[in-house]
């Protein structure tokens, strides 16, 4: 009896029932007329206890800080940094589209937030350049679904919590993909910029640019200190820190003042390194790169602090809302007090809805374990084939079309319980899957009839959505091509976060 | 038709002011999420001796800042669905589907607030939170243990507010199926970030 609660969920989800009341009205219904009304109590708990989560934290956080970063500034910053290192290339404007997209995935993890930042400052500036306003708008809805496969990314923390893996694994697995799919979009203007004759552009907007005094010096340090960074990780192959074994067999690391002495060097190097390339470039490029630097520390914050071990996921969301306080309201100065209200409360509301949602699914999640449903849905999946490869096939397929018609969020909520399970019995890396899962929806954001993001694209451009549809046909094959690349080579996800020890092999 | 645009106006006026002070204090909420867990980082990380109650601390405002604002999002249409069906059929009957759907989802919520009120105050309510205590004198010599009914008490609010929109998206829906949907009075629309 209770089985039925799988098509009962269907039939009222498609009919148009709200994902949050059609998540506890279908289990609960049955539990119902099963006479179970006792367990509508334990229903009631899981929602309330799925939201009572520390990990889940890290959604408002990240959510806020993309929020502030999106207010005016950084937008633009990261734009003319694209152009100037890729703007004079055929089809000049649609690559800085795309380098913007993967840019701007690091500090935000919303294709919505993306397209409509993005959009509303490239496709006035592609127009102009003499591209159609169809062709912009569709470049930038495609390219933004780069936003949540870059870390930091809202889909994958749900399904990392939802689905009990990890936050850092996740990310860490997001990165190759989300810059996969950007190479393969910018294949793709290339190719489309030899057919069309796609414009060049200046690579510099703006000349004569000024910057701040404390900008200057904030980039100034930065760069040094993150360039003297890597160069200090370098030095850990040279042997200098390594640990030495003593003649009674004890080992001694190396002494305070060699690492100190280490990094002093490694950061006097930087500044040798960037003041001789300082003489090889001109002054408005200089500008435009210092102007980028600042917004672009943001994901060396995340990534760093949750490579090294420092932060978990949580901390460190709330250590880049902190930061792009910083650097909105004392580095660019693009925001004001008055401007924090509003953006608290857009994200306080997104957040919220994004809560319920989660809450319900573990509560969904429940009764998913207690009826049989993986189980019959298994057997009838591998009814189908035994063969891994062929069900994965099939899978990106069902979810393709699912994509099609849900957001990305509900869907993972939705299908990551009653899938994820079956693909991790037959041998996929749950990390792995949840790659799969997390790119093929969030290209769905893209896909006609009901993309988000082609709506919102829709809206920034003035453009109708339908026109956008077929126009983004071209690069959306592109994206179906790397989601078969990221499903059938595991290598391209599960590299990173194996070589840094956040998968065991 | 004409006897419920009164009540409609009468709940509009009332779930306008109690879901801005809603949005007032979820916006708080935030806010003291963002400080406590920069507080935590700092006493670990800096001064090495971690606090206890941060955790617990930014899990009770996150709670209520989900029980006091997405009321609103539902409101102003934020809850995801897939409205397809609805804007394909006639008029008409996409109506009615979406008044059965409110209704519907009215049972839910119904529900919903009953559990939730016989949790707060039955058993496990009347446990104490872990490390959350408020100071009851003004010398800060004694403090009162905060009981998790406090923390559980987010989502029946939540629920509570949800179905004061319900009703109030019910009426609306009547109105707009059988009388002039041009007497409603207008409703704000949605502003707010998404996960996606």
């Amino acid at each position: 009896m209770l089985i039925w609660f799988l098509p009962v969920f269907l039939v009222i989800l498609m009919i148009g029932m709200p994902v949050f009341f059609a998540l506890l009205f279908a289990p609960g219904a049955l539990l119902i007329l099963e006479g179970q009304t006792r367990d509508l109590t334990l229903l009631y708990r899981n929602l309330y206890n799925g939201m009572d989560s520390f990990p889940l934290m890290a959604l408002p956080f990240f959510m806020l800080a993309g929020e502030i970063m999106n207010r005016g500034g950084i937008t633009i910053r990261l734009v003319e940094f694209s152009q100037a290192i890729m703007g004079h290339l055929r089809g000049g404007l649609a690559h800085v589209n795309i380098l913007s997209s993967i840019l701007f995935a690091g500090l935000s993890g919303s294709a919505v937030a993306d397209t409509s930042a993005l959009g509303s400052t490239l496709i006035p500036a592609m127009e102009k350049n003499g591209y159609t306003r169809k062709f912009a708008a569709a470049i930038t809805a495609a390219s933004s679904v780069i936003g949540p496969i870059i870390p930091p990314s809202g889909i994958m923390i749900i399904y990392a919590y939802v689905m009990g893996e990890s936050v850092a694994a996740l990310f860490l697995a997001g990165i190759v993909p989300g810059i996969l799919v950007g190479v393969g979009l910018m294949v793709m203007v290339r190719i489309m910029a030899d057919r069309y004759d796609l414009p060049k552009a200046e690579r510099i907007v703006h000349h004569d640019q000024r910057i701040s005094t404390l900008e200057y010096w904030v980039s100034f340090v930065l760069l040094r200190l993150n360039l003297g960074g890597i160069i200090y990780a370098l030095t850990g192959f040279s042997g200098i820190r390594s640990e030495r074994v003593l003649d009674d067999g004890t080992t001694i690391g190396p002494a305070a003042w060699t690492i100190w002495l280490t990094l002093a060097v490694c950061l006097v190097v930087a500044h040798l390194i960037l003041m001789a390339y300082r003489k090889q470039v001109d002054h408005d490029f200089r500008m435009v790169c210092k102007k980028a630097v600042a917004p672009l520390q943001t994901p060396i914050i995340i990534l760093g602090g949750i490579l090294i071990g420092v932060f978990t996921p949580t901390e460190a969301s709330a250590i880049a809302v902190a930061y792009a306080l910083f650097v909105s309201f004392f580095v660019l100065r693009s925001m004001k007090l008055r401007d924090l209200g509003p953006v608290l409360a857009r994200s306080a509301m997104g957040s919220a809805t994004v809560l319920l949602l989660v809450g319900a699914a573990v509560s969904f999640k429940t009764v998913v374990a207690l009826s049989m449903a993986p189980q019959v849905l298994a057997d009838f999946i591998l009814s189908l084939s035994e063969n891994p490869l062929v069900l994965l096939f099939l899978i990106n397929i069902l979810l393709f079309i699912v994509g099609m018609f849900l957001d990305a969020g509900p869907a993972i909520i939705i299908l990551g319980p009653i899938l994820g399970p079956i693909f991790v019995e037959m041998g996929v890396h749950p990390v792995h899957f949840a790659i799969i899962m997390s790119v093929n929806l969030t290209v769905g954001l893209a896909t006609p009839p009901m993309g988000l993001v082609l709506f919102v694209a829709s809206s920034v451009s003035g453009e109708r959505v339908e026109t956008i549809s077929k126009a983004i046909l071209p690069f959306l094959a592109v994206e179906v091509a790397v989601i078969f690349l990221i499903t059938f080579v595991p290598a391209i996800s599960m590299t990173i976060p194996r070589l840094t020890g956040f998968v065991t092999p | 038709m004409g006897a419920l645009l009164g009540p409609i106006r009468v709940l509009k006026v009332v779930n306008d002011y109690l879901l801005q002070l809603g949005r007032a204090l979820a916006v708080v909420a935030l806010a003291i999420m963002v400080i406590v867990i920069l507080a935590q980082v700092f006493f670990r990380y800096v001064l090495n001796s971690a606090l206890p109650w941060p955790d617990e601390a930014a899990r009770f405002m996150m709670l209520w800042l989900t029980g006091l604002i997405a009321p609103m999002a539902y409101r102003r249409g934020g809850f995801v669905a897939i409205d397809m069906l609805e804007q394909a059929l006639p008029r008409r009957t996409g109506g009615i589907l979406a008044l059965t759907l409110l209704v519907l989802s009215l049972f839910v919520l119904a529900v919903g607030i009953q559990i939730g009120w016989s949790e707060v105050t039955g058993f496990g309510g009347r446990f104490a939170t872990a490390s959350l205590y408020l100071p009851i004198s003004i010398t800060f010599d004694e403090w009162f243990r905060i009981p998790r009914s406090w923390m559980m008490a987010s989502l029946l609010v939540g629920f509570a507010l949800l179905i004061l929109v319900n009703v109030e998206l019910i009426l609306r829906q009547v109105v707009t199926l059988f009388g002039n949907p041009d007497d409603l009075p207008p409703l704000a629309e949605l502003d707010s970030a998404g996960a996606e």
